[in-house]
């Protein structure tokens, strides 16, 4: 998050000063980190990322101006996108307010899907015992058949099963219904 | 279109945008405001009688303090308000410094007059009139401060037109002071102030639907 303040103040600065292929990789940039912001507020499956990232970049462009240099960059994106994205639930019906999270929930520093499920697949094994944790994260996420597991943890295939399943099902009721951020 | 194809018109467009753009913009349009609303007040009001009053006195100079005190207040919020999630808690905490300083002055006239006179300090000639002469002359200021704040990008956008509202009013009351006879601190802590303040919940209003973006 540090380092992607940084950097892309650095081209914000330069593209303030006329630099268009610094400006072409900023907004690209930030096209992408927009797209997974808006993706994850509004749900992905539909066409209304794409436009609100378009819009947003569009009026990133046309306030360029409205950026204080001596002020973070990225929370100036973020206070951009945060408004646009206030105005689409305003004009398509909708009273959700948007939260009010960091700047960082647009420049993780790895935005894909991927890096966020893995993360929460850690978070959700973090409240098991760590035995079951670990049968769990072995069998089901790493893929070891349940032989090697037992082999490798000394359980008989038949503890492994069962810690497994059990495992699976506690998180199952403990994240079952659990909103979408 | 694709937002590749976006970038590329955008990054084709780009100009260099001048330092101090933005503030130097909001001085211009408040101006110009100003020109407007002061050909105002020497049409329909003219400037003010003489009066017993020399210019060397405090008193005489009170007034235009206090509003150019508040009008370089609100101009500083404005300027921050007009940028995404600014806040002007400073700005507001000085104009607020401002109002409790004239304030404290007039109790302090009241308290070494003689009760008597406190009527005339209060509500002096032109108490029925004050305010709304400040907020005419405001209007011309108003609109050239929300004009230019179409072109930034306030995110808060009632208190970007309260902003606005301040500005106009303190600089419309300023403009006012040279119009108006009255001297004592009671009299423009209370009058000009409602009129500055009227001005501000007007700007306020304005804000919502006219600075969006």
């Amino acid at each position: 998050m540090v380092d992607a303040e940084e950097r892309l103040r650095a081209l914000m600065i330069r593209s303030l000063a006329g630099d268009s292929s610094a400006y072409r990789a900023l907004l690209t940039e930030l096209g992408r980190h927009l797209g997974a912001y808006f993706s994850r507020r509004l749900g992905a499956g539909s066409a209304e990322p794409e436009d609100l990232v378009q819009d947003t970049l569009l009026a990133i462009h046309s306030r360029r101006a409205t950026y204080d240099t001596a002020r973070p960059f990225t929370a100036w994106v973020y206070a951009i996108a945060r408004y646009k994205l206030a105005d689409h639930f305003r004009r398509h019906g909708g009273a959700r307010s948007v939260p009010v999270d960091d700047a960082a929930d647009i420049f993780a520093p790895d935005d894909t899907n991927a890096a966020i499920a893995k993360s929460d697949v850690e978070r959700m094994l973090a409240t098991l015992p760590p035995s079951s944790a670990a049968l769990v994260r072995r069998v089901r996420i790493e893929g070891d058949s349940v032989a090697d597991t037992a082999a490798a943890t000394g359980l008989s295939e038949a503890s492994v099963k069962v810690g497994v399943h059990r495992g699976v099902k506690a998180l199952a009721a403990r994240f079952h219904g659990r909103k979408q951020p | 279109m694709t937002t590749s194809d976006l970038i590329d018109r955008l990054a084709g467009d780009l100009k260099p945008v001048p330092r101090g753009l933005l503030t130097r913009r909001l001085i211009i349009a408040i101006g110009a405001g100003a020109a407007l609303s002061a050909a105002i007040m020497l049409l329909w009001l003219g400037p003010r009688p003489d009066s017993a009053l020399a210019p060397g006195t405090f008193s005489y100079w009170m007034k235009f303090l206090y509003t150019l005190g508040l009008g370089l207040a609100g101009l500083a919020a404005a300027a921050k308000l007009a940028r995404p999630a600014g806040t002007a808690t400073g700005a507001a905490a000085a104009a607020a410094l401002l109002v409790v300083a004239l304030a404290l002055l007039a109790a302090l006239e009241m308290a070494t007059a003689a009760p008597p006179d406190w009527p005339e300090m209060v509500m002096g000639a032109t108490a029925d009139r004050c305010p709304w002469r400040i907020i005419v002359l405001s209007l011309p200021l108003l609109a050239a401060a929300l004009l230019a704040m179409r072109t930034f990008a306030p995110t808060r956008l009632a208190l970007a037109g309260a902003a606005a509202g301040l500005v106009a009013g303190a600089f419309g009351a300023f403009i006012y002071a040279f119009a108006c006879d009255e001297t004592a601190a009671p009299f423009v802590a209370i009058w000009y102030s409602a009129g500055i303040l009227a001005s501000a919940l007007i700007g306020a209003l304005l804000g919502r639907p006219l600075l969006r973006w």
